[in-house]
């Protein structure tokens, strides 16, 4: 029969730019949502105007405010999407890996209360971890579990081995496009050979209000290109061709005659520049996946001078016309260098030198790991992530790699045809983890736990 | 099979006795409620029967089992702990089945051999080894149940997986023999019989590493270097065949000057691939003596006749058999020998030249044909006459062979060797024959 056995369990993947969360079995999340979240500081306010803040707090009991200290934190979509005064939005990751666990709490407790409506005492836990976490942020994620959610099981899977079960292979070589990192992992029988693994990890130009870069150097190489950097690129270069991006709570448009509108501007002077800056980039990311396509050949400002311009409608009512940025943008995930050429990523420049492409990536890895499953390795190259979406990615990348990579290899990209898949794909694989009957065994119990501690982990979750 | 389940149906209820007696009945008669016609689409069968018999589904389920299904906890052999988790299982009147959870089996795990501290020290010390290592090493085999790689990957000094995989193997192949010294079957344990050999395990994996790991550019200068050397090689050969036939020559005729010329001219034209210098040896030797004639002849032609092999070899191998076959057929056509009689220099490079031109000519038919077929349907009605009977010059298609004809006279009429007048005469036969085809040969000529 089927190797399926449902014990509930739940599923969480906390990625640097969406949160997913579901029951496991399932074919796709019921809980995504963005893993930022708008933070007020109470301090802030309390000046300001007291009266207001009593009332919000009354009135909005739908929001997980959650007054710790001095910070009201408001998760999830619809809480953030609603623009409210000194509201500065923070992520709980840095570089990759949690800086905030306190976000990160408000995070699963909006996950479980308000979307999935579950009590987590009843409900064993698979969450997703990078495929580099420290042995430290293990401990925590698992006394943050067991003592706050009091959840009966636990287990922590690295994305690449997740993404690899959901395309049905112990032995692959995963490239996760995510939004804020692009990781290029080998997993070899279910294990992350970690000394193959190179991290690209970026989170960049939200944040803070000075907007300045943060890279980490992993393994050996760095090349900090994201979904969400190659958004700051697109928004860079309309700017800098004089195409203001006005982002939805600044105007409002009235309908004057049928059929006819009139927009007006509005004045919020309290609203932060990391609001302002993510509402931007919301605006900015939808234009990238309606018009971005990975160019077939390396990205050259004179065969793109003439192509045909795309129209874009903005929320606010103008039409822009998007050219040559359709390619450009795409292109740097396999040329970094070309983002010196766009203006207002000066700081970029720094870096850019030690930055590789993806293909050159990918042969990196391989060539870092055993001589045995290179082969392997070459003919079960996996796609995950949002970015990787993109239209005519993995034909690039394919193409790229066909070039660079030996004879005797036959090189494979594979990447499920649907892009919700793709999108979801590490989700996906801890679903079917979750559910397998061979599973139940390699739980982390709460017993265990208590027995032998936090750091029994790393022995139970290879 | 599921659906069966869920409504506590018996598995094999279908009786297939029932079934046999009615087919040979039902194919004679039609089934009422349906139209002959649609009958007859069928082919005069019924449609095919779902496997279920509808009267079986309507039969209530046998009522002396109970079937719930409820939410109830796992107890597994395969944890240690007491973690309850629970999944949907099926009862039977109330009873819940027995039995260890049914995935238990499937917790297998790797038989690693253990060993104590003396025997340790007794039999498994190895100075590029320490115990913490040794132990290390043992733990991350039986956690990851010998995966190697991985092993290699998580282990905290950095050691190659053959040095892992060697020291494992020593280590269990000297328990072994420690333990049972004198036991006969050991020796055919696959640990005693055939021992980790590290330096074949190294070798293999270097010569691996060197296919697996040049770039594309790499390997594709490398064959341009491999191809280099293979024509220089060859060319040394023949210059040191003609060579060879150089010092007969010379050690035969007292002519010193032609026959200093000769080594130059015989080696150059050879690695040049039959590219015919125009200068005519031939003819100068004709003036010499018959009996160095005579000798030089016959090593020439020895020589002539084997570069002509060569060379239509090397010119054939991209076609296929088939096509060789047909361009002799056309050789013989045209009354052309196979193989020329007089095998002078320039005869035989305007004999490889006339057969790399008649190659090229069936390409060319062949590539129209082609395209007639594909503009057939659109230009029906243009084709009034069919062709008519001129001379067979190929298997039929004979309005497609003069096309090339005007190209292939024109460019020879200088030359006045005698197999050139066949195709010549060719050329001119076509005017006769129906006027019509003349705009149709234009209309081809132009792709």
């Amino acid at each position: 029969m089927y190797g399926g056995d449902e014990v509930s369990a739940i599923v969480i993947d906390l990625g640097s730019h969406t949160c997913k969360a579901g029951y496991a079995g399932e074919d796709a999340p019921k809980a995504v949502f963005p893993s930022v979240v708008g933070a007020i500081d109470q301090m802030d306010i309390d000046e300001a105007d007291n009266g207001e803040k009593n009332s919000e707090s009354a009135a909005d009991a739908k929001n997980n405010d959650k007054p710790k200290g001095k910070r009201k934190l408001y998760v999830g979509s619809q809480s953030l999407g609603y623009r409210r005064d000194h509201m500065e939005v923070l992520s709980p990751l840095k570089d990759g890996i949690v800086a905030d666990w306190d976000i990160v709490d408000n995070i699963w407790d909006h996950a479980f209360r308000e979307c999935l409506l579950i009590d987590p005492k009843e409900h064993p836990m698979l969450l997703a971890e990078p495929s580099s976490n420290t042995q430290q942020q293990r401990e925590r994620a698992a006394e943050l579990m067991f003592e706050k959610y009091k959840a009966p099981a636990l287990f922590l899977a690295k994305n690449a081995v997740l993404t690899s079960f959901a395309s049905g292979r112990a032995t692959s070589l995963v490239v996760d496009c995510g939004g804020g990192s692009t990781t290029v992992a080998p997993v070899h029988d279910g294990y992350v050979l970690q000394k193959g693994d190179l991290g690209q990890w970026f989170s960049c130009l939200h944040v803070t209000r000075l907007g300045c870069l943060y890279y980490t150097l992993l393994a050996v190489a760095t090349s900090p290109i994201g979904g969400e950097f190659l958004t700051d690129c697109l928004m860079k270069s309309l700017e800098s061709k004089g195409i203001v991006i006005k982002p939805r709570y600044s105007f409002r448009r009235k309908e004057i005659r049928p059929g006819e509108f009139q927009t007006v501007d509005l004045d919020f002077p309290n609203t932060t520049e990391s609001y302002k800056l993510y509402s931007q980039r919301v605006i900015a990311s939808d234009i990238k996946e309606c018009v971005c396509r990975a160019p077939d050949t390396p990205y050259d400002d004179s065969a793109y001078s003439n192509i045909p311009m795309t129209p874009y409608e903005l929320p606010d009512g103008q039409t822009i016309e998007i050219g040559a940025d359709r390619f450009k943008i795409p292109d740097v995930l396999f040329n970094p260098s070309l983002v010196q050429t766009i203006p207002g990523i000066e700081s970029f420049a720094e870096v850019a030198p030690s930055v590789r492409g993806l293909p050159q990536m990918v042969i990196e890895s391989i060539n870092k790991c055993d001589v045995d499953i290179r082969r392997e390795l070459f003919s079960s190259i996996l796609l995950a992530g949002g970015t990787a979406s993109m239209q005519q990615l993995k034909e690039r990348l394919e193409k790229d790699l066909l070039e660079e990579s030996p004879q005797a290899a036959r090189v494979k990209v594979l990447a499920s045809g649907n892009a919700t898949e793709r999108r979801f794909s590490v989700w996906i694989g801890g679903s079917i983890l979750a559910s397998l009957g061979s599973f139940q065994q390699m739980w982390f119990s709460k017993s265990e736990y208590e027995e032998h501690g936090a750091s029994y982990i790393q022995r139970k979750c290879p | 099979m599921d659906a069966k389940d869920i409504l506590g149906l018996p598995k094999n209820s279908f009786p297939p006795l029932d079934k046999k007696s009615r087919p040979p009945k039902e194919s004679h008669r039609k089934p009422d409620g349906i139209s002959r016609e649609v009958y007859a689409l069928t082919g005069g069968l019924a449609p095919l029967m779902p496997a279920l018999d509808p009267s079986q589904l309507k039969k209530k389920p046998p009522s002396d089992e109970k079937v719930a299904w409820q939410w109830l906890g796992i107890t597994s052999s395969a944890r240690k702990d007491n973690l309850h988790l629970y999944h949907w299982v099926r009862v039977v009147n109330g009873v819940p089945p027995t039995g260890d959870y049914s995935f238990a089996k499937y917790n297998k795990s790797v038989d690693i051999t253990k060993y104590t501290n003396e025997e340790y020290e007794k039999y498994l010390t190895d100075p590029g080894w320490t115990k913490e290592e040794t132990d290390q090493l043992f733990e991350l085999c039986e956690r990851f149940d010998l995966r190697f790689i991985v092993i290699a990957d998580r282990f905290p000094s950095s050691r190659t997986v053959e040095e892992l995989k060697e020291r494992y193997y020593s280590v269990s192949r000297a328990l072994l023999l420690a333990r049972n010294p004198s036991s006969v079957d050991i020796a055919s344990h696959p640990l005693v019989k055939e021992p980790y050999n590290i330096s074949h395990d190294l070798e293999r994996k270097r010569a691996m590493s060197l296919v697996l790991s040049q770039t594309r550019q790499q390997e594709l200068r490398d064959e341009e270097v491999l191809a280099e050397a293979k024509r220089i090689a060859q060319s040394r050969i023949s210059a040191k065949v003609s060579q060879e036939s150089e010092m007969a020559v010379a050690s035969n005729a007292g002519v010193e000057v032609t026959e200093r010329t000769i080594p130059g001219e015989t080696v150059s034209p050879l690695p040049s691939n039959a590219q015919h210098p125009s200068i005519p040896v031939s003819s100068s030797m004709s003036t010499e003596n018959a009996s160095t004639l005579a000798s030089l002849r016959i090593l020439r032609v020895y020589l002539r006749t084997y570069a002509l092999e060569q060379m239509l070899q090397a010119a054939s191998s991209s076609a296929g058999l088939r096509t060789i076959k047909r361009v002799e057929q056309t050789l013989q056509d045209l009354g052309v020998n196979l193989k020329p009689r007089v095998p002078t220099k320039s005869v035989c490079a305007e004999h490889l030249e006339l057969r790399k031109e008649i190659l090229t000519l069936l390409n060319l038919q062949k590539q129209l044909q082609y395209k007639e077929a594909e503009g057939l349907p659109f230009r029906e009605g243009s084709y009034t006459e069919t062709p008519g009977t001129p001379k067979h010059f190929h298997h039929g298609k004979q309005d497609r062979a003069f096309v090339p004809d005007p190209s292939f006279g024109g460019e020879r009429t200088g030359k006045r060797d005698q197999k050139r007048k066949a195709p010549g005469r060719l050329s001119e036969a076509p005017s006769s024959p129906a006027q019509s085809k003349r705009p149709r040969k234009l209309k081809a000529s132009d792709f």
